[in-house]
């Protein structure tokens, strides 16, 4: 393979100058037709520009991944990725510029992983604090803040820095709603995000509703999306919270100040469900044995 | 033998006192009898002054009698001797407008080295960044046959070619306001120099307030003078008596109040924000020259090239915006203009809400990195501003107004008296000078006919002529500042398509701009 040796931006400009560029739609929808062989330039450190037909062989294939194996957290990553342009990531963008906090947060980007948050520190604040509830929530679920997939397909290093923190302090939201890591509370998570941030991954997501058993799928549509719904529409953008200088914070007042809602706890419902069950089914073992023994 | 003796008294004196002694309607009589003029125009701007010069201008009209009325000083309307300041009212003359201040004899006495023709324009939108180039040197002919005939210098054939080129003025010139009245001023000036052993019939009648116009009093008998459909001018000096009537006295006209014509229209909820800015490069009188306008949700702001390192700034926006900038320190406010052409319009709107925080420098420096010009759609030659003229900054609010007729029973309007426009076209005084040029060639017309020229046989020619014109400018430029005041949406995105075909179309960009050129 004959390896072109002109500069990558020189060559986005002969590309320009060709036919397509006549035909090219105002920037929003412009097609970056370059070349495959000859990438233009990172943006920042991991960057990978793609071409439209590679953005979307991106989306379609980590879509159906997912949803087959919900555990593999780096096809959701590149899925909201893949999904956030042309608008919906510069809307949250311009929503983050517009608030001053959210400006704030965006001229020091700071980064949540396992060395900034220390855990330690987290668990010995008080009860009611925001901290104390997020080291709460990690310790209940078993899962730490351990770094989140680094953004890569994203090409304005700013928006990238956006979909990071969203990426980063989605345990946040974990941890003030109170619902768990696994799939139902994800899904819950994901619909009240999409309601907030409106970034196309998290509706998507909700896809994999099919793979819900009945009762847990009655249960989301009766409580959780309802509630997901209303809550994420009339709260504020939680990305624009600047959650590590929260961590002190009281819960319930940031909640008043955000405008959320605590929904039913998923966990206790289900153990509760889950108790019944098994009761249920030792009365009916117990049962069946005694009219064993009975001949009946 | 009495009366023959004072018969010859009376025939011995002078030809005004003559008169006087026989004659009903004195030259010097009181108060009671108003002088009596052919032409009055209330309003000593440029459209008024240029209205004038063309009357007395052309030979058909350099016999009437002419008042010109204005309550301020204007031998102070002057630029000042300075190079290195500007004026913050400037205003961009079009070729079509600028052949009509060389024909009337102004612009040679224009201080030159203080207008600035530019021949380029680049528009782009704020939220989208799709842009437009308008340039003039494209539309020279330039084609085979051209090329052929300049090989072949001094023959029949380039002369033949000649005849197809078009006289390169460029997209408009820049000029201060002060400049042009004075030219005005100085043409005036000269012809009545020229005129001087001619009867005095040119009378400028400054620092003279209109107290009221109404129509003069029934006449008493039937030989006696009847001026009760004739406008009456009441003014500081005395009465005076127009057989025309012309109003061009801005846009809260008093000729346009008397002659009950209505004016609708309606506000802008802007401000037009004005200021002389110095530029970080400096130009020669060669170098080519750019206008540029950004159109933001807000509005469009546009960057007007003056001579040198100048240039003038217009930036149309919400009336707290408008205050906010006004408060700004000359840095902080080049900050925000800088912004204005090269941030997000979220971050402009922030760095002039009233609760920011930092400062517009602090935002700028710290915004710039972030923002790359090309999503932007920022020009590549685009100038830094690096600093503003003191005390330069103002800012009028702006509305759109236009009159349901432009003439009524001796009576005339023109130049704001008769439209207001928003100045993102950059039209408001070319329309009016577009119609004092054609006001004054009605009133020629007339007068070489015979005409009264007061009467709606002159003056109804001067209406059908401008009105539908005028309408339609103001028309067009009213509907684009509302397609560009949205701020996102399938408009934007249906503006950006139509901007972006315009710009690959170039017989039907070369239209627009003629057709903004004004050229017939």
């Amino acid at each position: 393979m004959r390896k072109r040796t002109r500069p990558a931006v020189m060559n986005g400009q002969i590309s320009q100058r060709t036919f397509q560029r006549l035909l090219a739609l105002p920037p929003p929808l412009r097609l970056r037709t370059f070349s495959i062989l000859n990438r233009p330039p990172p943006n920042y450190a991991g960057h990978v520009p793609l071409t439209l037909v590679e953005r979307g062989a991106l989306a379609l294939g980590s879509a159906f991944g997912s949803l087959r194996n919900p555990h593999r957290h780096d096809l959701i990553a590149s899925l909201g990725e893949a999904t956030a342009k042309p608008y919906f990531i510069s809307r949250l963008r311009k929503a983050m510029l517009a608030n001053p906090t959210g400006r704030r947060i965006l001229r020091d980007k700071p980064r949540i992983t396992s060395q900034t948050m220390s855990l330690e520190w987290l668990r010995q604040l008080p009860d009611n604090t925001v901290g104390r509830a997020y080291a709460a929530w990690l310790d209940r679920e078993g899962v730490t803040p351990d770094t989140r997939d680094q953004v890569r397909y994203i090409d304005d290093p700013e928006e990238a820095y956006v979909m990071q923190r969203y990426r980063e302090t989605h345990d946040f939201t974990h941890a003030i709603t109170g619902l768990p890591v696994i799939i139902e509370g994800e899904l819950a998570v994901k619909a009240f995000e999409f309601a907030n941030t409106l970034l196309p991954m998290t509706a998507l997501s909700l896809v994999a509703v099919v793979r819900l058993k009945a009762a847990e799928r009655k249960r989301f549509f009766e409580t959780y999306l309802p509630w997901a719904v209303s809550n994420g529409l009339k709260a504020e953008e939680v990305v624009n919270v600047y959650w590590e200088e929260e961590l002190e914070t009281d819960v319930e007042v940031l909640r008043a100040r955000l405008g959320i809602e605590v929904p039913p706890d998923l966990r206790e419902i289900r153990k509760v469900l889950r108790d019944k069950n098994k009761a249920d089914m030792a009365a009916r073992d117990a049962k069946n044995r005694l009219g064993a023994g009975m001949g009946v | 033998m009495a009366s023959t003796a004072l018969f010859r008294r009376v025939l011995a004196l002078p030809p005004h006192l003559r008169r006087s002694v026989y004659s009903s309607t004195a030259t010097h009589t009181g108060a009671s009898q108003p002088d009596i003029y052919d032409v009055v125009c209330i309003g000593g701007g440029p459209v008024g002054l240029s209205f004038v010069s063309a009357l007395r201008s052309h030979p058909s009209t350099s016999a009437l009698r002419v008042a010109l009325i204005d309550s301020q000083d204007l031998s102070t309307a002057r630029t000042t001797k300075d190079t290195e300041t500007y004026s913050n009212r400037c205003s961009s003359i079009t070729p079509a407008s600028l052949r009509f201040l060389k024909q009337i004899g102004a612009w040679e006495h224009a201080k030159r080295g203080r207008t600035q023709p530019y021949h380029a324009m680049d528009v782009w939108d704020g939220v989208s960044g799709s842009k437009i180039h308008f340039d003039s040197v494209d539309q020279q002919q330039t084609g085979l046959l051209d090329a052929v005939a300049e090989m072949i210098p001094g023959s029949r054939f380039q002369a033949s070619r000649r005849k197809y080129q078009v006289e390169d003025v460029g997209v408009a010139t820049m000029c201060e306001n002060a400049n042009t009245t004075s030219a005005l001023l100085q043409r005036l000036h000269d012809l009545d120099e020229e005129r001087l052993n001619e009867r005095r019939v040119f009378d400028m009648l400054e620092k003279t307030r209109v107290e009221s116009i109404d129509l003069g009093p029934e006449s008493k008998d039937e030989k006696s003078l009847d001026l009760s459909q004739w406008p009456i001018v009441t003014t500081s000096h005395g009465k005076i008596a127009a057989r025309l009537l012309v109003g061009a006295d801005g846009a809260n006209s008093p000729v346009r109040q008397f002659a009950d014509i209505p004016s609708p229209g309606w506000d802008y909820n802007q401000h037009g924000v004005v200021a002389t800015l110095h530029v970080d490069r400096h130009h020669t009188v060669q170098d080519l020259r750019t206008a540029y306008q950004r159109f933001l949700p807000t509005g469009p702001v546009a960057l007007l090239p003056l001579p040198g390192n100048k240039a003038s700034l217009v930036w149309s926006t919400t009336p707290q915006h408008a205050a906010k900038l006004k408060t700004l320190s000359p840095p902080d406010f080049t900050a925000a203009v800088n912004a204005a052409f090269r941030l997000m319009p979220v971050d402009i709107s922030y760095m002039l809400s009233p609760t920011s925080t930092t400062t517009p420098t602090d935002e700028l420096a710290w915004r710039e990195t972030a923002t790359p010009a090309a999503s932007t759609g920022l020009p590549r030659n685009f100038p830094r501003i690096a600093s503003v003229q003191e005390g330069s900054i103002a800012s009028f609010p702006l509305r759109m107004r236009h009159a349901d007729t432009y003439t009524g029973h001796r009576i005339a309007l023109i130049g704001d008296a008769a439209h207001t426009i928003h100045p993102l076209a950059g039209q408001g005084l070319n329309l009016g000078l577009a119609d004092a040029e054609s006001l004054a060639k009605r009133i020629a017309y007339g007068v070489d006919h015979g005409m009264d020229v007061g009467s709606c046989w002159t003056l109804d020619g001067y209406n059908s002529d401008r009105w539908a014109k005028n309408n339609a400018v103001i028309g067009v430029v009213d509907k684009l500042s509302k397609v560009y005041g949205v701020g996102s949406g399938p408009v934007v995105w249906g503006r950006s398509a139509g901007v972006e075909v315009l710009e690959r179309l170039g017989t039907l960009k070369g239209w627009m701009m003629g057709a903004a050129a004004g050229v017939k």
